[in-house]
C-alpha cells in the first residue's frame, strides 16, 4: 500500500502518522493516570476533613486557571529540580521494551524521552482536575431522594453512597468524561512546545520540509478530527445500548 | 527559592520591551484576552442565534461547521489562520490578528451551543404570547427571549473567556510576545532558577482569571444563590 497521500511523499507521511502514534500515547497514558487521579481528587473534595478539601480545592484552583503551555514548562524546566533522582535518571536514559514470544520479536521501540514524561505529567495533572470536577457534578446530579430511600432501607452511609449513587452517578459523568477525553487528545498538542515529536510537531516539521503546507496541515487535522469522532462514535454506541438496556429516557 | 530572577525581569514580563518597543507580557495577554474575549461574544452570540432559529441543511451545515473548530486543537487552528489568513486576504497579517482570528472562531464556536441552548431554555410560552401580541419571530427573540436567556449564558460565557485567557499563551508558538513567550525569553537567558519563572508567571495567569471570575460574580450577584450555597 503507497502511503503518499494528498501529493504529499510517503515519507512525510509517515513522519505525521508516527506523530499521531506519539498523540495516541500519549493521550491515551494521561486519560488513565487522569482518571484514577480524578477519582481520588474528587473524593478529597467532597470529604468533610478540612485537611482532605482545602488542598483539593487549591489543587483545583490552581491547575484549572493556569495554562497547560506554563504547566508544561513548568514540569520541563523545573523537572529535574522536582522530580526524584532515580526516577530522573530512568527518564534520561534510553529504555528499549521488547516485545516477544519465544525468541521472535514483534515489537521493539525505545522508551520515551524526557520530554515525553514532562508532557505526560503535565498533561496529567491538568487534566485530572478537569476530571475530577466532572466526577463532582456526577454526584451532585443524582437526586437527594435516592439516597435517603437507600438509607431508609437501612443501609448505611457507605453502602448507600457505593450501591445507590456511585452507579447512578457515574452513568451522570460518562459523557463529560468522554469529553475531557477528546480535550487531553488537543490539549497533547501543547507538548509540541518542549519538543515532543507529537502529531502537531510533525505537521510543522513536515510543512519546513517541503513547504506543502495545506498537505501537511491538512493531514494532521483530519488525524485529530478521526481521534476525536471515535471517541465520540463510542460514546453513542454506549448511549445507545443503554437505552435498549433501560428504555428511551432511562439516566443520560 | 530565589525570585530575583522574577524581581529583575518584572518590568519585562509585565510589559514587555515598552516604552522602549511594542508592549508585551502581561499586559499584551490581557491585551490579546479582552480582543478575542469581545470577538468570541460576538460570534457566539450570532451563531447561536442563528443554530436556533435554522432549521434543516442550513442547521446540519452549521453543526458541521461548529463541530469542525470544536475538533480540532487551538494549535492547529492557530497554524491554519497563520498559514491561510495572508493567502485569502492577499497581504500579510500580524501575527496577533492571525491567534485573535483563532481564538475567536473557537471560542465563538464553543459558546454558539451555549447560547442555542440557553435560548432554548426559555419556555414555549414565552414565544406564543409574543407572538400573539402579534409581533413577528425575530422581534420576539430580541425584546422577550434574549433578555431572559442572557442571565442562564453568563456563566458559559464566563468559563469560556477563562478558557480563551489561559489560550492566549497558544500565540508563543508564532513568536506573539506576550507573557508566556517572555517567560521562556527569561528562562532561556537567565538558565537557572526556571522553577521561580513560571511560578510567577502561573501566578500572574491565576489573578487574570480570578479577577475576571471576582468581577463576573459579583455582576451576576445574587441572579442564583441557591446554585452557589449546594455542596457536594
Amino acid at each position: 500500500m503507497s502511503l503518499a497521500a494528498f501529493g504529499l511523499a510517503p515519507i512525510y507521511v509517515e513522519w505525521l502518522l508516527w506523530g499521531f502514534a506519539v498523540t495516541l500515547l500519549l493521550s491515551a497514558s494521561a486519560c488513565v493516570a487522569a482518571t484514577l487521579g480524578g477519582v481520588l481528587l474528587c473524593a478529597a473534595r467532597i470529604s468533610p476533613l478540612a485537611v482532605l478539601h482545602v488542598p483539593a480545592r487549591i489543587y483545583l484552583g490552581v491547575f484549572r486557571n493556569t495554562p497547560l503551555l506554563v504547566q508544561i514548562f513548568f514540569w520541563y524546566f523545573a523537572g529535574s529540580a522536582i522530580f526524584p533522582t532515580p526516577l530522573l535518571d530512568w527518564f534520561n536514559n534510553p529504555h528499549t521494551v521488547v516485545l516477544g514470544f519465544g525468541g521472535q520479536t514483534w515489537l521493539s521501540f525505545r522508551l520515551p524521552s524526557f520530554e515525553f514524561w514532562a508532557g505526560f505529567t503535565a498533561l496529567t495533572f491538568y487534566t485530572t482536575a478537569f476530571i475530577a470536577e466532572e466526577f463532582r457534578a456526577g454526584l451532585r446530579a443524582v437526586p437527594a431522594g435516592q439516597r435517603e430511600g437507600g438509607l431508609s432501607l437501612g443501609l448505611s452511609p457507605a453502602l448507600v453512597f457505593f450501591l445507590v449513587v456511585v452507579p447512578q452517578a457515574a452513568r451522570h459523568a460518562f459523557a463529560p468524561l468522554l469529553g475531557q477525553y477528546m480535550n487531553a487528545v488537543k490539549n497533547s498538542s501543547l507538548t509540541m512546545a518542549i519538543g515532543v515529536a507529537e502529531l502537531s510537531y510533525a505537521s510543522r516539521q513536515v510543512e519546513t520540509e517541503t513547504f506543502q503546507t495545506f498537505e501537511a496541515f491538512g493531514i494532521a487535522t483530519v488525524l485529530y478530527i478521526l481521534a476525536v469522532a471515535v471517541i465520540e462514535g463510542t460514546g453513542e454506541l454506549v448511549q445507545r445500548r443503554r437505552e435498549k438496556k433501560y428504555g428511551r429516557g432511562a439516566l443520560s | 527559592m530565589n525570585f530575583d530572577v522574577v524581581l529583575n525581569n518584572l518590568p519585562y514580563l509585565l510589559w514587555g520591551a515598552w516604552p522602549q518597543g511594542p508592549i508585551g507580557g502581561a499586559a499584551l495577554t490581557v491585551w490579546l484576552s479582552l480582543l478575542s474575549g469581545v470577538a468570541s461574544a460576538v460570534i457566539g452570540l450570532v451563531l447561536g442565534i442563528w443554530l436556533y432559529m435554522s432549521r434543516g441543511a442550513v442547521h446540519s451545515v452549521l453543526i458541521l461547521f461548529l463541530g469542525f473548530f470544536r475538533a480540532i486543537p487551538v494549535l492547529m487552528l492557530i497554524f491554519w489562520t497563520y498559514f491561510l489568513l495572508p493567502v485569502v486576504l492577499g497581504f500579510s497579517v500580524p501575527e496577533l490578528t492571525t491567534v485573535v482570528c483563532a481564538l475567536a472562531l473557537i471560542g465563538g464556536a464553543y459558546l454558539a451551543h451555549s447560547v442555542a441552548a440557553g435560548l432554548r431554555s426559555v419556555g414555549g410560552g414565552q414565544w406564543e404570547a409574543g407572538i400573539s401580541l402579534g409581533l413577528g419571530r425575530w422581534r420576539v427573540l430580541w425584546l422577550i427571549v434574549l433578555p431572559q436567556s442572557l442571565r442562564r449564558m453568563a456563566p458559559s460565557f464566563v468559563n469560556q473567556w477563562i478558557s480563551l485567557i489561559k489560550d492566549t499563551s497558544l500565540a508563543y508558538v508564532i513568536g506573539v510576545p506576550e507573557l508566556s513567550f517572555v517567560a521562556t525569553q527569561v528562562n532561556n537567558r537567565a538558565m537557572v532558577y526556571p522553577a521561580e519563572i513560571f511560578l510567577f508567571v502561573a501566578f500572574v495567569y491565576f489573578v487574570i482569571c480570578g479577577v475576571l471570575d471576582l468581577v463576573a460574580t459579583a455582576i451576576a450577584g445574587e441572579a442564583e444563590p441557591e446554585a452557589r450555597t449546594r455542596s457536594v
